[in-house]
């Protein structure tokens, strides 16, 4: 079993690097993440939404639905932890 | 060579981080110990996440002006915050996972009263569940 | 970039989370899952990433931790491997 999982992660892991190959290197200030849509978050973000925190200012104004979805998600998993943790009364299933 | 693997040393550190948390969650036993595994898993790719929008020389992305200038923005010297925003997100779901996963163990745990993962097999097996 | 401190903050993050998987006590497995969190989170304020360093020192090793100590405590503290 311990070989096994050696094994895959091992497989896992040689494919993870030769897909490194085409990365962009450490600190490109042109790469594929920073040129689309991040300098138009950058120039814009404090001039339209008063705040100097670009992150918060995406972060709950930009995609202020996916905050709030989000919240559902947390909102969800409190409670269902609260519902299998809960403790079962007498004669009630669950 | 060596100028090659330092240019991209984070993508190295995050595989190697995935690799322990992925052969955590395929080769222990104990159910905590793949939890454990996971987290670190998790852990890795939000590292590689927050690493490829780091860009060389450049600052945090809080702007010291005042706001509402109309001067010119230098991109190149401020961080990209998407990849930010979005592993904010990531976290906060990662630790929803992790109770939610933490509640299930516990369930386990009462009903066959061990955590390891061929216990629980071989117990399923001998009561033919 | 300091690479000193990436150096040092990278190796002790690998030998942490190598340690976590390893230890067969799981409580201390999950103290050092919450040391591991922090170096983590050190690494991303390097990086400039202050706001995910901030939610991951808060919430990752924070919530996370305690969540893990309360289903240790509930449970066996022992583990095999």
């Amino acid at each position: 079993m311990k070989v096994i999982a050696l094994i895959a992660v091992i497989m896992t892991g040689a494919l993870l690097i030769y897909g490194v190959e085409d990365m962009p290197g450490w600190g490109d200030p042109n790469s594929p993440a920073s040129s689309y849509v991040s300098p138009q978050y950058i120039q814009e973000a404090t001039e339209k939404t008063a705040t100097p925190n670009i992150v918060t200012a995406v972060l709950a104004d930009y995609r202020s639905y996916d905050t709030m979805g989000e919240t559902v998600v947390v909102f969800t998993a409190a409670i269902g932890c609260i519902l299998m943790l809960r403790k079962k009364r007498n004669g009630e299933g669950g | 060579m060596l100028d090659y693997v330092i240019s991209k040393y984070n993508f190295w550190i995050y595989i190697i981080l995935m690799m322990i948390g992925l052969y955590a969650m395929i080769g222990k036993k104990n159910l905590v110990k793949k939890l454990i595994g996971m987290n670190v898993f998790q852990s890795a790719i939000i590292l590689f996440y927050v690493s490829i929008g780091v860009k060389a020389g450049a600052t945090v992305p809080i702007l010291s002006g005042h706001g509402h200038g109309h001067e010119a923005i230098d991109v190149a010297s401020y961080i990209n915050p998407l990849p930010h925003v979005l592993m904010l997100t990531a976290i906060v779901v990662s630790i929803a996972t992790t109770g939610i996963a933490l509640a299930t163990l516990i369930l386990i745990y009462r009903k066959y009263n061990t955590l390891e993962e061929d216990e629980i097999l071989k117990i399923r097996k001998e009561t033919g569940a | 970039m300091i690479w000193q401190l990436d150096l040092i903050l990278c190796l002790f993050i690998i030998i942490c989370a190598i340690a976590a998987i390893n230890v067969k006590d799981l409580l201390a497995a999950v103290i050092i899952l919450g040391a591991y969190s922090f170096f983590m989170c050190l690494l991303w304020t390097e990086m400039g990433a202050v706001d995910v360093a901030f939610t991951e020192a808060s919430v990752g090793a924070g919530v996370g931790t305690v969540l893990f100590i309360a289903a240790v405590s509930k449970t066996k503290r022992r583990s095999k491997d």
